[in-house]
């Protein structure tokens, strides 16, 4: 099956500090792939760099084997590729609901929108409850799941996670990441970048090992998970 | 905006029907003359002028987030573009409307000119950049002699003429529009403008592109991964805020019948304008509304009004410079600010978003807004 979206020897960086180092990632219909490695390996500058938010020095990004590294960020989310980005990163003085229709801001189905509002909250229903709620008001765990469902309103076939795991009791965690498995159940491809290697690798079908802007090592998630190297760096055992 | 706030008496109308009768009724402008020496009619003029500039600063300051320390410039840019295209000195002599439009779309044009290379840069540096553009075009307009006659402006600048479907009703009725010396036309002229810009603003500010400045103030990051073009989005708000500041402005000249100096429009008009859209509420029109008419009536009526009964009282004859309202007014106005600041940072009537962000107080009225739906 052709991968859904390919990132092959992509370079980039800030200034004069080069962050990714010639990374290739692919994502195939219907995969979770879970990104691990640790602080500062160039994780969330990915996910930057196949959003549209970081741009490339060298190299291509493939979504449905068209180029897409030099389109525009909103171009991209218009074509199914929708970020939840580091932090959440919700509008905090918007409502919960205004949050959630942002997040549709570049779909006109107003049919199509309003059915997925359900479905969101359907997902989350402490979302629900809290819609008139200001964003910036709700906990932790409850401005992460906005800030997934927010994504989901852009209806993707490609859900990029930064770190939903991010300063959250392991409770919510599990209901994130429940929900996560519920998505790519219904078909969504998802690339997940997570500190919490353990979590994410049982999560996904297959991961990236991430270190210094290159990637190391790549396998089926189940493989990593009992591969001594990366129990030893990331798993802590 | 929600619907139980919907179902709220519209305290507005009410107050536009005040400000709609006001002139028709003669007496209370005469009264107050009377009292005041200082037509009060007229002065409200000035006050709807200034609101509308405010409330293009509003688009850009309180929607969209970006510091602009220069919107007099666009102001000035609206009066001369009215100046050049309507002043006899000059070949065009267009009429009212038609420099009305021009003044709107080159000021607007200006902006965009403006913001295209800059609006990447964040927050202090844009502040910098339109601060610089202030200074930058009153020094234009003072040292292009041959084009703005410097320090003098230009004038006359004409009175627009009045459609004949309305001279010849007029007539009838035995009233012959005299625009110098009835301050009532510029009233309903300033007025009719000001309600256009408000209605069309309260339009905008739910519409997709309204959501997309709110969303760039809040986080333009999160903005671009919703889809939304910043690019475009701040650079149509910096359009719409620099057009309205050029109708301003154009209002502003054919009010006065002239461009008055390059001076009318500095740093400090800009900082007056900011000050008003802050003390009413940023982001929010009705608080703009607010601000400009206690901020500029302040300036305009209630210190000379202060001055004038210091004078009438005697106690000063010997001209002290301390005994005149005037040389306080600049204090009392940043002692308020400061006031502001500290017990209600959002502004007298706030945003529903900012006041959420400011006050994070959840069972307070939101909360029982939300209940009662």
């Amino acid at each position: 099956m052709p991968a859904l979206l390919e990132m092959q020897e992509f370079y980039a960086g800030y200034g004069p500090i080069e962050v990714l180092k010639g990374i290739s990632i692919e994502v195939r219909p219907g995969e979770i792939v879970a990104l691990i490695g640790a602080n500062g390996a160039g994780k969330t500058s990915t996910l930057m760099g196949i959003s549209g938010c970081l741009r490339p020095r060298r190299g291509r990004v493939l979504w449905e084997s068209q180029e897409i590294q030099q389109l525009p960020a909103h171009e991209i989310v218009r074509r199914g590729i929708c970020h939840s980005p580091e932090g959440r990163k919700i509008f905090p003085r918007l409502t919960v609901l205004e949050n959630l229709q942002m997040g549709a801001f570049s779909r006109r189905d107003r049919a199509g929108i309003e059915r997925d509002l359900v479905h969101a909250f359907e997902l989350f229903p402490i979302l629900a409850e809290r819609r008139t709620q200001a964003g910036g008001t709700l906990s932790g765990g409850e401005q992460q799941m906005l800030s997934v469902a927010r994504a989901l309103m852009g209806r993707p076939k490609l859900l990029l996670l930064d770190e939903p795991s991010l300063g959250l009791a392991p409770m919510i965690v599990v209901k994130i990441f429940d929900v996560v498995r519920k998505l790519n159940q219904e078909g969504m491809a998802i690339l997940l970048v997570e500190q919490a290697a353990r979590m994410a690798l049982k999560l996904a079908h297959r991961g990236y090992v991430m270190e210094i802007g290159q990637i190391t090592m790549v396998d089926k998630a189940a493989a990593l998970l009992t591969d001594k190297r990366v129990q030893d760096a990331y798993l802590g055992e | 905006m929600s619907p139980a706030s919907r179902k709220r008496p519209p305290v507005e109308l009410l107050y536009l029907a005040v400000l709609l009768a006001y002139p028709l009724l003669v007496y209370p402008e005469d009264a107050l003359f009377r009292l005041t020496e200082i037509s009060i009619g007229m002065q409200l003029t000035y006050i709807f002028i200034y609101a509308i500039l405010a409330l293009g600063l509003n688009v850009v300051v309180g929607f969209t987030g970006l510091l602009h320390l220069g919107i007099a410039a666009f102001f000035g840019i609206g009066a001369y573009i009215t100046g050049i295209l309507t002043v006899p000195a000059y070949p065009f002599q267009l009429g009212f409307l038609a420099a009305l439009a021009l003044s709107t779309a080159g000021a607007a044009l200006l902006g965009v000119l403006l913001g295209a290379p800059t609006l990447r840069l964040r927050g202090d540096y844009l502040a910098i950049v339109t601060l610089g553009f202030g200074e930058v075009t009153r020094f234009t307009l003072r040292n292009l002699e041959e084009i703005t006659a410097g320090t003098r402006g230009l004038n006359p600048v004409p009175a627009p003429s009045l459609p004949v479907a309305m001279t010849v009703p007029l007539h009838w009725l035995g009233i012959e529009p005299d625009w110098s010396l009835d301050y009532r036309l510029f009233y309903y002229l300033a007025l009719g403008l000001l309600l256009l810009v408000v209605v069309l603003l309260r339009n905008l500010e739910h519409s997709r592109l309204g959501r997309a400045w709110v969303a760039i103030r809040e986080d333009e990051l999160a903005a671009t991964c919703m889809g939304i073009n910043a690019a475009r989005v701040k650079l149509s708000a910096f359009a719409l805020g620099c057009g309205l500041a050029g109708m301003a402005g154009c209002l502003y000249a054919t009010t006065l019948t002239s461009t008055a100096g390059p001076d009318a429009f500095d740093f400090n008009r800009s900082i007056i304008m900011l000050c008003c859209i802050i003390l009413g509420g940023l982001g929010s029109v009705r608080g703009t509304l607010l601000g400009v008419f206690l901020l500029i009536g302040f300036d305009n009526v209630v210190a000379p009004i202060l001055d004038g009964l210091i004078q009438g009282a005697d106690i000063n004859p010997s001209g002290n410079p301390l005994l005149t309202f005037s040389n306080w007014k600049l204090m009392i106005f940043g002692l308020a600010l400061i006031l502001m600041m500290r017990f209600r940072p959002e502004g007298l009537i706030p945003s529903v978003q900012i006041e959420a962000e400011m006050t994070k107080d959840l069972p307070g009225p939101r909360g029982i807004r939300a209940e009662a739906r």
